[in-house]
């Protein structure tokens, strides 16, 4: 019975050892970044963005109701329907805007039968994302190395 | 054999999946172009329909791939076969559960894993059925480790990891904010297709080995040097997702740097496109061959989408765009399902020794997958390129910007027909190769030893 690793030469440099060590030294790099990704991933000026209690509901029922499907927050999420990143505090928007959609829905999007409280609670919860951030970034300001200045800093300031 | 005929299961289940997925696919696409069309599944339906069924044929092709290779490669059996016939069976199961739950509209997860979140806990406890049962298997190999069981350890563990970590939105924080959710929950997919595709990528090694009978490519320093930045990618490259969102900005700077590093993979594969080239041309009457060689072309053009979406001042137009699109079906598509089912055709057929059936179905079935597919994936390019201008350089309201990209999306959505029936010719044969070996031939090797089914022993 021949296996496949039984008996195997490596090709010369890289030793198991090598490759063990690679790898760990890999894992242990990782695990800084997820300690660091999960505790200081974000320079949003205190307060803002934050989820309160109306907020958590929000998002609960954002989830329910698979919004994302069609809708985005800085354009991640389905295309069916629009961004709503600062669909709360855009200018020609704003929260009796969405309400109003939330509550009645539109040609292409449902009623979902929301009570008015609920349609608070989804708001809360997209006036903590419109609080996070401006999306799209329109200000196009490139660097010489292919990015953009808005990225080096938080776009909120 | 019990085992191997669970793993042909894992397999055949799969490409089932990948049809009725295809067929979501194919739904919610109309449904961007005919408002109102196939109002019985709407898209909030079709669209995690479509995403789940997709993602469950790339798993279950894949460690069902595993489990099938696994015991000839280390040259001993599985180690506990009954766990495998368990997770089969758990993950079926829970698979029916969560198209339950869509087509009941109970939702209540995140994109990609929208369905009620308890249902995660199956998810995962199945998975730890495969993480024992893959260890403690693979250590009883003696000796330093080919490219692939790396490949293939790396997905798995990583897998689990990933997993949990998408629902570290259950545990709320006094200090939580939105930005940070988005960032963690966007870490987790990137690690998350990055498994996926450590599994598959060590398929097509394993695959390519048996069939060449080469066995130096995947002990090579190369082959270990390109994993290793793959893993690195893998581990660090998933902020390319978030460039927009005000996460610290050292998160999307250090991404920007390590996507930029697949630019070697790129150059490699241009370099040694000419012999690719030739071997394909040698070997096109080899089905297998032929998944594998396309396989190679879609990475090249994937790899090369990716890089330059992944530069930020061409990220900043295409994010959040039909481009993303097109660079997530052309990977899942384009390369996983191209090796998926050289994988698939290769286990089908006794490892090559058994003639393939109605080869003129094979070769039609793979002229309409792939010629649909670059069609379909140009004009989700073209729709992108549209959407991203008249987002980013004009004020214009979404419904105006979405009439401009409508025509494109049309053309989307024929394509998508176009590919969807090269899908059922492919699923069609495989299911029926498959359908065979799984039941029909049922014991009839039930005498045939591990052993002898070793690559080594292989013509």
């Amino acid at each position: 019975m021949e296996r496949v690793g039984a008996g195997e030469k490596m090709g010369g440099g890289l030793r198991s050892v090598h490759r063990r060590l690679i790898f760990f030294v890999l894992v242990a790099l990782f695990t800084v970044q997820t300690g660091l990704t999960w505790t200081s991933s974000t320079q949003v000026v205190s307060g803002h963005g934050t989820l309160d209690a109306a907020a958590y509901r929000g998002r609960q029922l954002y989830q329910e109701f698979n919004c994302t499907a069609c809708h985005q927050f800085y354009g991640l999420g389905g295309y069916m329907g629009p961004d709503l990143t600062n669909v709360t505090r855009a200018k020609g928007k704003g929260v009796a805007f969405a309400k109003g959609i939330i509550l009645h829905g539109t040609q292409r999007m449902p009623a979902m039968g929301l009570t008015s409280k609920q349609a608070d609670d989804l708001i809360a919860y997209l006036d903590a994302w419109a609080a996070s951030g401006t999306y799209p970034v329109r200000a196009v300001n490139l660097t010489p190395w292919g990015t953009y200045r808005e990225m080096h800093t938080n776009n909120d300031q | 054999m019990t085992s191997d005929r669970n793993a042909r299961l894992f397999v055949l289940l799969g490409v089932g999946a990948l049809w009725a997925g295809a067929l979501f696919g194919v739904v919610g696409s109309w449904q961007h172009v005919v408002p109102g069309i196939f109002d019985a599944v709407p898209f909030v339906k079709a669209r995690p329909l479509h995403v789940s069924l997709v993602v469950a044929w790339i798993f279950m092709v894949a460690v069902g791939g595993v489990y099938h290779y696994l015991p000839q490669l280390v040259g001993a059996p599985l180690h506990a076969p009954r766990l495998l016939r368990l997770h089969l069976w758990l993950w079926v199961a829970t698979g029916l559960a969560i198209l339950g739950s869509y087509g009941m509209g109970r939702f209540g997860g995140r994109e990609y894993w929208e369905f009620p979140p308890w249902l995660g806990v199956m998810v995962g406890g199945s998975w730890l059925l495969l993480v024992y049962n893959f260890f403690r298997t693979v250590f009883k190999l003696k000796g330093p480790w080919p490219v692939y069981l790396w490949m293939w350890a790396t997905g798995i563990a990583f897998f689990l990891f990933t997993f949990l970590e998408a629902y570290t939105w259950l545990w709320q924080r006094p200090d939580d904010n939105v930005v940070r959710d988005m960032t963690v929950q966007w870490k987790a997919y990137g690690a998350l297709t990055g498994s996926w595709n450590m599994l598959v990528y060590g398929t097509s090694m394993v695959v390519m080995e048996r069939i060449s009978g080469d066995r130096t490519v995947a002990r090579s320093n190369t082959a270990f040097l390109l994993y290793a930045l793959g893993f690195t990618n893998l581990l660090f490259g998933w902020a390319h997702h978030v460039y927009p969102v005000p996460s610290a900005p050292w998160l999307r700077l250090l991404a920007y740097g390590i996507s930029m590093t697949e630019w070697i993979i790129l150059a490699r594969i241009i370099r040694q496109w000419r012999r690719t080239m030739q071997d394909a041309i040698g070997q096109r009457d080899h089905v297998v061959h032929r998944f594998l060689y396309a396989s190679e072309l879609w990475v090249f053009l994937n790899l090369g989408l990716a890089l330059l979406i992944s530069i930020p001042a061409i990220n900043l137009f295409t994010h959040g765009t039909h481009i993303t699109v097109a660079h997530a079906m052309g990977s899942t598509i384009g390369i996983n399902s191209m090796i998926l089912f050289a994988s698939v055709f290769h286990l089908a057929h006794g490892a090559g020794k058994e003639p393939l059936p109605n080869s003129t179905s094979l070769r039609w079935g793979f002229r309409l997958f792939n010629g649909g597919l670059m069609l379909f994936w140009l004009s989700l390019i073209v729709a992108g390129m549209v959407k991203g201008w008249y987002t980013v350089m004009t004020d214009m309201p979404f419904q105006q910007v979405m009439e401009r990209v409508v025509p494109f999306l049309a053309a989307f959505a024929v394509w998508g027909l176009v590919l969807f029936a090269g899908i059922t010719v492919l699923a069609w044969q495989a299911v029926r190769a498959l359908w065979w070996k799984a039941f029909w031939e049922r014991g009839r090797h039930s005498s045939v030893p591990v052993t002898s089914l070793s690559p080594t022993n292989l013509p």
